[in-house]
């Protein structure tokens, strides 16, 4: 098996582990059913990767990087659009949904929160199930478009990546039609030690 | 009289749930601060009978302002709060003196328990 493809079997494991456990923690802090699909695991083209990703649904999103530090350093972004942060703000608040109606304070550090918490979800799946020390770092939010928001997620890495491996996750709130996507992005030695943990399982 | 506290998160969605569940029970808000740093000189100068500390905060992360705070006030009641199971940070806090210890996201009976045994309350 090549390396590419160890480091590919490893993230689908990792995705999947921190995936459920995401989903538990997200279904805890908003009261309410939240189901987490793996959409993508891929290696693209950095040039390419803003079009395949986000393709031609641009709109305005509201979304929180984080990188997670530690043994094996990955970028993450969760990001939503920012009509629906508005809704995850009431349910984080649990309050009845419409009482948000603007972009505020709290609606963008409802998305900062809910970044900070499955990034977390994360590192632990990391350090539990793979003995590979993690940690969160303070979240940035971001609002803009789509698309700007990923290119400035992905640019962090051009400087020693010409193909970037991602890893794609969508979120559906049940009952509130709220859709949410999640990306980790290792980085620097990452994909070896990754490549690592493959060959022990 | 109620109990002074101030509550200390990069979120300003987790300091106004914390105000909400800790002013419906009966406790005084006193401040809130952002980061490590404001908590640190608000505990100097305000002298709460609790704080409640995020750990992952930008400038001076809750572990730095804890310690800072225990060195000039041994018994000050610090509840640490974090995100899901940082449980190396966590064990750090307590090793250094935090009181207890609540995990995001929380459930209200969880913060008040956590307050109100740091508090001597139950």
């Amino acid at each position: 098996m090549t390396d590419r493809l160890k480091v590919d079997k490893a993230l689908k494991l990792i995705a999947k582990l921190s995936i459920d456990k995401s989903s538990q923690v997200l279904s805890k802090m908003i009261k309410s059913g939240a189901r987490i699909d793996l959409e993508n695991v891929c290696v693209v083209d950095i040039t390419e990767a803003t079009e395949k990703v986000i393709g031609q649904s641009d709109q305005e999103v509201v979304g929180a990087f984080i990188d997670l530090v530690g043994d094996a350093p990955f970028k993450f972004l969760f990001y939503v659009n920012v009509a629906d942060s508005l809704v995850l703000t009431d349910l984080i608040l649990k309050r009845e949904i419409g009482m948000t109606k603007i972009f505020d304070v709290y609606a963008q550090s409802a998305v900062q929160e809910m970044g900070n918490i499955l990034s977390s979800a994360i590192s632990n799946v990391f350090s539990s199930d793979f003995q590979i020390s993690m940690a969160p770092t303070p979240p940035t939010v971001i609002n803009d478009y789509a698309s700007t928001v990923f290119t400035e997620y992905i640019m962090s890495v051009a400087v020693d990546k010409n193909e970037i491996l991602i890893i794609e996750s969508v979120f559906n709130i049940v009952a509130t039609n709220i859709g949410c996507r999640m990306f980790i992005l290792p980085v620097g030695e990452s994909e070896k030690i990754l490549s690592y943990v493959a060959s022990t399982m | 009289m109620a109990k002074r506290i101030i509550v200390t998160d990069d979120a300003p969605i987790i300091r106004l749930m914390l105000r909400d569940i800790l002013t419906y029970n009966g406790y005084e808000v006193i401040k809130e601060c952002n980061n490590g740093q404001e908590a640190v000189e608000a505990f100097t100068e305000l002298k709460p009978d609790l704080m409640t500390l995020d750990i992952v905060m930008p400038e001076k992360d809750g572990i730095q302002a804890l310690e800072e705070i225990l060195t000039d006030d041994d018994s000050a009641k610090i509840v640490m709060v974090t995100a899901v199971d940082q449980r190396e940070a966590l064990m750090k806090a307590i090793r250094i003196g935090a009181t207890d210890y609540i995990v995001k996201p929380f459930e209200n009976d969880r913060v008040l328990s956590a307050v109100r045994k740091a508090l001597c309350e139950d």
